[in-house]
């Protein structure tokens, strides 16, 4: 199957969905967490993120649906049940876009190392999980740029399951998948649809270069490797703080 | 010129247009798939739509809402139901965009997107279960004028096709085309100004409000040209008298729908639109 590859555009005005030849047109880095819900992804980039705070390092911190812009329209569409697969993808294409123009962009370009919590990958995997055409997903989010890491944490699917079941007392409705109409009860339909997500996520390793990251390592040893592999990968000096 | 490709039309054939066929057979459904330009949207029947889309497309002042009007007043007269739809006219983010729009905060791509939602949204909850029941609807513009509006602003048209691949193909669309002056003539004479995006304010083409208009109007009118032979445009004279138009348009719906008669006079409430 044919499939676009986000890439950063490298004119001064980067024309969305234009492959562009040249890969990095800008001295920033862009560090990526993917895996599903409680695979430990967020845990790990926090603790990432401390150590270059501590080390002074110029850094920026971008969630997955953060922007203020579109929040009235998701919370409506969450609210009355309103989105469809494809409005649900494309509300949160907008937010992307919103995030990616104002802020992770300009930050490449002003030499940030950006860390993000979650990437377009959720957006591959969770969308495509809900009936999208992985095609079109692709498609829909060649404006973003590639990230120079994308660290994926894997972990077995009960472990995850039960990480989020156990520290929540109820599951939202399009968190649940229950859109999805696979079960009536939350925490099964939840499963069988993480487990849908796990498998688009395993199946975008090769395709997309993810890093692989045993979820169940313990917390301090994994964030060793993190951190390693991160010095091995991005050029940290770029990011130091300026001596006078 | 050679229009440039969008990603779906890659299988799809060797000269960049798109084919019904050879997409039909991709999605293995025997009939109902020409009526999407790609992959139908999911969890979509298209055996089960019975009814008919029929899109007007123009810029703001070439008559597109008075003709609307006219023609739900004949198909209705005619024994037809008729829903309509148009830009921003959502429930799930109609009212976000105009804020969106109103601040002027908002960059291109995220706003092509909120678009793109806003019609998603009226596609799939009000369009496609009216053309389940049989209606005709009557689009108020339609995904041609978010492409074009995208793709003057530097957005990719392969992007844009790609997008809107799952959107329903039209069974007429209709293109009022006027000249950029008459537009501006027609529009300052109904409202005293000029809106500032229909005037391409945020492309920063002229200080001179007259002269970023005419080439804003220009720059879509060209996407225009381009869509209109891609997508096989009904072209109609905007500029027209309103009753000419709507005998124009009338003809080709008729004989679209199987409707024998094409006579109509506006009924006195419309009698203000016929001139």
């Amino acid at each position: 199957m044919a499939t676009v590859t986000p890439e950063i555009s490298i004119a001064e005005n980067p024309l969305p969905g234009r492959a562009a030849a040249a890969k990095r047109a800008y001295p920033g880095a862009l560090v990526v967490v993917e895996g599903i819900d409680g695979s430990g992804k967020s845990t790990q980039l926090h603790l990432l993120k401390r150590w270059l705070e501590i080390g002074g390092y110029r850094i920026h911190f971008t969630e997955w649906n953060s922007s203020p812009l579109v929040k009235s329209a998701t919370r409506r569409g969450k609210q009355r049940r309103l989105l469809t697969p494809t409005t649900f993808s494309m509300l949160h294409a907008a937010d992307f876009a919103d995030r990616c123009e104002r802020q992770i962009l300009p930050l490449l370009h002003g030499g940030y190392l950006v860390l993000a919590d979650r990437y377009v990958y959720t957006a591959f995997a969770r969308d495509a999980a809900r009936g999208c055409s992985p095609h079109w997903l692709r498609n829909l989010y060649s404006f973003a740029p590639v990230p120079d890491i994308t660290f994926y944490f894997r972990a077995p699917l009960d472990v995850a399951v039960n990480r989020i079941v156990a520290g929540r007392p109820k599951l939202k409705y399009y968190e649940a998948g229950m859109d999805l109409g696979i079960s009536l009860d939350r925490a099964e339909s939840f499963r069988i649809f993480q487990e849908k997500i796990l498998n688009h996520y395993d199946q975008m390793v090769d395709t997309d270069h993810f890093v692989l990251m045993d979820g169940t390592v313990r917390v301090n040893k994994l964030q060793k490797l993190m951190r390693q592999l991160l010095v091995e990968r991005v050029d940290l000096k770029q990011f130091a703080p300026k001596k006078k | 010129m050679t229009p440039p490709r969008s990603h779906s039309d890659a299988g799809a054939g060797s000269n960049g247009r798109p084919s019904k066929r050879s997409k039909a057979g991709k999605n293995g459904s025997a009939n109902g798939s020409s009526r999407f330009y790609g992959m139908p949207l999911p969890g979509v029947r298209t055996e089960d739509l019975s009814g008919s889309l029929i899109v007007v497309e123009g810029t703001d002042g070439s008559g597109r809402s008075t003709q609307i009007s006219l023609l739900t007043e004949w198909l209705e007269g005619e024994g037809f139901a008729v829903e309509t739809m148009g830009l921003r006219r959502s429930f799930l983010v109609g009212e976000d965009i105009d804020a969106l729009l109103a601040e002027n905060a908002v960059t291109r791509t995220t706003l092509a997107l909120m678009y793109s939602t806003d019609f998603f949204d009226q596609l799939e909850r009000r369009i496609l279960p009216a053309l389940r029941s049989g209606l005709i609807v009557l689009a108020d513009r339609y995904i041609f004028t978010l492409i074009a509006r995208a793709a003057v602003r530097g957005i990719g048209r392969d992007y844009l096709h790609g997008i809107y691949d799952i959107a329903l193909r039209p069974d007429l669309t209709f293109w009022l085309n006027v000249r950029p002056e008459v537009a501006f003539d027609r529009e300052f004479n109904k409202s005293q100004t000029i809106s500032y995006w229909e005037s391409g304010r945020d492309m920063s083409l002229s200080n001179d409000l007259f002269q970023s208009f005419i080439r804003y109007q220009s720059m879509i009118k060209r996407e225009f040209e381009y869509l209109s032979k891609r997508h096989g445009f009904i072209e109609l004279d905007g500029e027209a008298n309103v009753s000419k138009v709507n005998g124009v348009l009338r003809k080709r719906i008729a004989s679209q729908l199987g409707i024998r008669s094409t006579t109509y006079k506006p009924s006195h409430a419309l009698a203000h639109l016929w001139r």
